[in-house]
């Protein structure tokens, strides 16, 4: 594959893309690049186009110009699963899992899927272990607490040794007390696998605790992009996205 | 009980057919979400392609089945390559591209074979006989082949990486393709496979029932009917399913006669789903 030509943890450069659904425009011109290994924050209100860029980058939607490179190699309008063997694999907003399926078949399949072998799970032990995946190894994904659910799907992300990572609000639908998750799994993912995280996310706490660097993204615009302190202040920032405080746009969120 | 013996043979024996037509279509739905109206033209074509070859080219007729099975295998793949790879997000295109190319293959050989029904028998004759049960040898060898497609059908999508990625597929695609899995291989094989079970089915079963370019007709309807009352894109419940649809219609032809039959079999449907609308083995839709 060409994953291999790639070195690890290579920079994503987002390149004057812009998207129209017939008259809509749900982009304009939005350029940003991620370093290597870095992890960039994406937020801004409903509708912003946050999970439409994550299918543009990933290969699901094609953008209407513009282009998006991971290294040297460009990866919009590519097959998804194409994308995925280079390395770049995104997680999705709701569970996602095989039904029916026990834990262990899951990850079994994410590693098959994606051409790699079972050693994966021993370097992914200690995740297993934290999660509370393991003493469910042999329960179907279906039958599993809404938040374990969530933490197999990107367990599995994982699994396939990405370069990589596009997650998409991975804390929504979460308890409060299970959140803590996503920062041990994004550490995780930085440490173990020194992989770029793209985190699209609505709990502010958690992007000020992690992200060193957010864009917002309002109507389609890249309105802002720097520390999340300095952007979180901005006055455009906060009449276009939070309107109020971070608490009750979360609660609109999830309600 | 001699004829209930006999006839219980007969609904097992259609059941098989059944199953292998309702497989493939299940396999369509559930994998690709594709409802394939062009089932019943592979099948048609399957019967015409083993008649050509064995009725007109003189090729033993176990050669004529395989080629059938390949011919329909091969077009099924450059279909869902060429055409309905297009469309595959549209449901509605997917209806009238599968809906259209049944039209075209029924009028070709509408064309090519004229149309009136090809002398095209069996070849293997007579009938085996225990007490006062027979049973037609040829229907013995249709169950043995149907069996031993259906046994390989199960094998393959439980036992092997194929049929995991298959089954995986059929759960969630959009997941398994983030994951890597390469869908623009695995859909048209899924296809191809689908419509080459069709083909073996038509190459089987068209010398014992009746071979013409219209016989398509029914089989689509028997696929959708059996693959609904299984629950749509379940390959467990389709088999069940096919099953209980020949024992029904094999009893009700015998012991009801003609088109109470048909009545019988549609009337017992509609009460199975007004009981379990997700079908046997069909699970309830539920919504993010």
């Amino acid at each position: 594959m060409d994953g291999a030509n790639l070195t690890r943890g290579d920079a994503l450069r987002v390149e004057s893309i812009s998207k129209a659904f017939g008259g809509l425009k749900v982009f304009h011109d939005v350029n940003f690049t991620m370093p290597a290994g870095g992890l960039l924050g994406v937020i801004g209100p409903n509708g912003a186009g946050k999970t439409t860029m994550i299918n543009i980058i990933s290969g699901r939607l094609p953008p209407s110009s513009g282009r998006v490179m991971l290294g040297d190699t460009r990866v919009d309008s590519q097959p998804v699963y194409s994308n995925a063997g280079r390395g770049l694999v995104r997680s999705f907003q709701q569970t996602a899992t095989f039904n029916d399926n026990s834990i262990e078949d899951n990850l079994l399949s994410a590693i098959r899927f994606s051409g790699k072998d079972r050693s994966v799970l021993e370097r992914l032990a200690v995740l297993l272990e934290k999660f509370g995946l393991v003493e469910n190894w042999r329960r179907d994904a279906n039958l599993l607490p809404y938040g374990l659910q969530k933490m197999l799907g990107l367990t599995m992300a994982l699994a396939t040794e990405p370069r990589m990572l596009l997650l998409d609000e991975p804390a929504a639908g979460l308890e409060k007390s299970e959140r803590g998750n996503i920062d041990d799994y994004i550490a995780f993912a930085q440490t173990e696998f020194n992989c770029g995280v793209l985190l699209v996310e609505h709990d502010m706490d958690l992007i000020k605790r992690l992200c060193p660097q957010v864009i917002v993204l309002d109507g389609g615009k890249l309105i802002a992009e720097g520390a999340p302190g300095e952007v979180l202040a901005r006055k455009d920032v906060i009449d276009a996205y939070l309107g109020g405080s971070d608490e009750e746009d979360d609660h609109a969120q999830h309600s | 009980m001699e004829g209930f013996i006999a006839t219980g043979l007969i609904g097992i024996s259609l059941g098989s057919q059944y199953t292998l037509l309702a497989l493939g279509f299940t396999l369509i739905f559930g994998i690709l979400g594709v409802v394939n109206f062009a089932h019943g033209g592979f099948y048609v074509m399957g019967g015409y392609v083993a008649y050509y070859c064995s009725a007109v080219l003189g090729l033993p007729y176990v050669v004529a089945l395989l080629i059938a099975l390949a011919a329909t295998f091969v077009l099924g793949w450059l279909f869902e390559v060429l055409i309905l790879e297009r469309v595959i997000d549209d449901h509605q295109a997917t209806l009238m591209v599968t809906m259209g190319f049944y039209l075209v293959l029924a009028t070709g050989i509408l064309v090519i074979f004229g149309a009136e029904s090809p002398e095209f028998s069996f070849p293997i004759s007579g009938v085996w006989r225990v007490g006062d049960v027979y049973f037609p040898y040829a229907n013995m060898v249709v169950l043995g082949a149907c069996l031993a497609a259906i046994v390989f059908v199960f094998w393959l999508v439980y036992r092997t990486n194929v049929g995991r990625s298959l089954r995986a597929m059929a759960e969630d695609r959009t997941v398994a393709s983030a994951l890597g899995m390469p869908t623009k291989i695995l859909f048209p094989f899924a296809f191809a496979l689908a419509t080459g079970l069709a083909g073996l089915t038509g190459a089987l079963v068209t010398p014992i029932l009746a071979l013409a370019p219209h016989v398509g007709d029914p089989v689509l309807a028997f696929s959708f009917l059996t693959v609904i009352l299984g629950g749509l894109g379940s390959v467990t419940g389709a088999t069940i399913a096919a099953f209980i649809v020949g024992l029904i219609e094999a009893y009700a032809a015998v012991y009801l006669g003609g088109s109470k039959g048909a009545l019988t079999l549609f009337v017992l449907v509609l009460v199975i789903l007004v009981i379990r609308p997700q079908g046997l083995m069909g699970k309830e839709v539920r919504r993010a």
